[in-house]
């Protein structure tokens, strides 16, 4: 019905919200398979996922819920099939806010470059394309009856993540410090966040954890501060029709990225941000699966430390992992894709129930 | 509790005070770390600071209950309150109740709020009715111009009232505002 308003609270009516979700995963879809990428649907009852800092399966049964279909995808790419790329619903626990839902839709897909090494710009003009056309595509669904709408964004910037965080906080940061080498600095970040430490947590750092392990929790925290206090009201004084990728990325938050091999203090990873929201998260994937489970260690240390239950390591990836060609990869939400191209600045707003 | 399973009006205990969040903001950024930004008020001082927390902090629930009493009497350093059911009396020391004394009446029923089973503070309903106990003589037919004199109530709060208003007249004044809002007729 016309001018019917969807229960799940304000925002667009239900009809233009299943025009403008049409309009998106269409326009997804036409993007990706234009590029020679073959759309898969991988299982979203998994035995493991990929062990990250602070994102928390959900269970299901004896299995998780998959938080990503990542490792699913990659194992694809190790056994040859080729570049591809998949909609995936995703779930992740306790995610929950204006840009968060525990259940979300990501488009996940993979370039197999196979010998050639372009890094990680072919995932960000891929970012930029999908962007475009689904701006494009729900702006023509929903005509003008959504006005406010913000302009799709028309430049693309590429930002250098250390040098800006150093720049901002009146430091120089090489993207290896250690945590005790961070703590002062991490100290002053929590302080103008409105971060009260709890008894016992100040002084040196994570007392009792591995180098490495504290190393990953201090960058962790200390990029999420700066992002929400300092990054963010960057973002929204840029232009609102300027895009965003943010690169070179401290070693420390390298993920399931590559370390760039000139200097291997920093990771081959970006972000892109669109009207100051994240969107989408690229590595040119690592590939080597002693140093992968490694890093997925350290995060089990922290979970450990901090007094979450254990997951399983992802052996059957880790296996396999040798086999992964050179490829870029990338993950973008498309339900907040939606509400940007929306003009809605929640994700309830444009959500199908 | 766990910080994930903090909402708008979750109450906290933090360092042995009572706060409830009013607002309320989850952000993660990139494979970060979630921060949970709220804006918190001290249930007994009323003071309204920021606070963030990490994924993965814990908080401590506040033992807080709000219960409804009527005013009996003032002793000059505290004020006697009595549950009109059960005829049990309670005493809030005036220190805690801050400027909403000048609002206590006979009989006027308010949520008095208990912290650890111990009265803390006091909530008044947001109007009140109170007789004028001293002002100026009232001006008839001046209902207009928006002048306005002072005037004494009889609990010996003072606010600005319009020039007709006299003597034993009934005002209605909004608690939260302190402001006169109209004349009440019997």
């Amino acid at each position: 019905m016309p001018g019917e308003v969807s229960a799940a609270g304000d925002g667009l009516a239900t009809r233009d919200r299943v025009l403008a979700w049409d309009a998106a995963l269409a326009a997804v879809r036409g993007q990706l398979r234009a590029a020679g990428l073959r759309e898969v649907s991988t299982s979203i009852r998994v035995d493991a996922v990929a062990l990250e800092p602070w994102i928390e399966p959900l269970a299901s049964g004896e299995k998780l819920l998959a938080t990503s279909p990542e490792l699913a995808m990659k194992r694809l790419l190790c056994r040859g099939g080729g570049s591809m790329f998949q909609i995936a619903h995703v779930f992740r626990a306790a995610e929950r806010g204006a840009q968060h839902s525990e259940e979300f839709h990501l488009i996940e897909w993979y370039r197999d470059q196979q010998a050639r090494l372009e890094g990680i710009t072919p995932g960000m003009q891929d970012v930029e394309r999908i962007v475009a056309a689904v701006f494009e595509a729900v702006g023509a669904a929903l005509g003008d009856r959504v006005r406010e709408r913000l302009p799709a964004p028309t430049r693309w910037r590429r930002v250098n993540l250390l040098a800006l965080m150093g720049e901002t906080l009146g430091v120089q940061l090489v993207g290896n410090e250690s945590a005790e080498a961070l703590a002062p600095l991490l100290d002053r970040v929590r302080a103008a966040g409105g971060v009260v430490l709890a008894a016992g947590e100040s002084g040196p750092h994570h007392l009792g954890l591995g180098p490495d392990v504290a190393r990953l929790l201090a960058w962790t925290e200390l990029f999420s501060l700066w992002s929400a206090h300092t990054f963010d009201p960057w973002l929204a004084g840029l232009p609102p029709d300027v895009g965003v990728h943010v690169e070179r990325f401290p070693a420390s938050l390298a993920a399931l990225a590559e370390l760039e091999p000139d200097e291997r203090c920093t990771a081959a990873r970006f972000e892109s941000h669109v009207g100051g929201i994240e969107l989408a998260n690229g590595y040119r994937e690592l590939r080597d699966p002693v140093e992968q489970r490694r890093r997925f260690e350290h995060v089990a240390g922290i979970r450990a430390h901090v007094g979450l239950p254990p997951l399983p390591m992802p052996d059957a990836f880790l296996a396999e992992l040798e086999a992964m060609p050179a490829s870029v990869g990338v993950a973008l939400g498309l339900d907040r894709l939606v509400a940007l191209a929306c003009g809605q600045p929640r994700l309830d707003q444009i959500r199908l129930l | 509790m766990d910080v994930s399973d903090l909402k708008k009006n979750s109450k906290l205990e933090i360092d042995g005070q009572p706060w409830v969040v009013t607002d309320f903001q989850f952000v993660k950024p990139g494979k970060g770390q979630g921060l949970y930004k709220c804006k918190i008020k001290n249930m007994i001082t009323g003071a309204v600071i920021d606070r963030t927390w990490r994924s993965g902090e814990r908080l401590t629930d506040a033992d807080v209950e709000s219960r409804k009493f009527e005013f009996l009497f003032s002793t000059g350093d505290a004020y006697t309150f009595m549950d009109s059911a059960t005829y049990e009396q309670v005493e809030l020391q005036a220190d805690l109740a801050g400027d909403e004394a000048k609002f206590l009446m006979d009989n006027l029923s308010v949520d008095i709020l208990f912290y650890n089973g111990r009265p803390v503070g006091l909530t008044l309903p947001s109007h009140v009715t109170m007789e004028v106990a001293q002002c100026e003589p009232g001006v008839k037919g001046d209902t207009a111009t928006g002048a306005t004199k002072g005037a004494t109530l009889q609990t010996g709060y003072e606010v600005q009232v319009p020039l007709f208003i006299k003597i034993g007249d009934k005002l209605k004044i909004d608690t939260r505002t302190g402001a006169y809002v109209e004349r009440v007729n019997d």
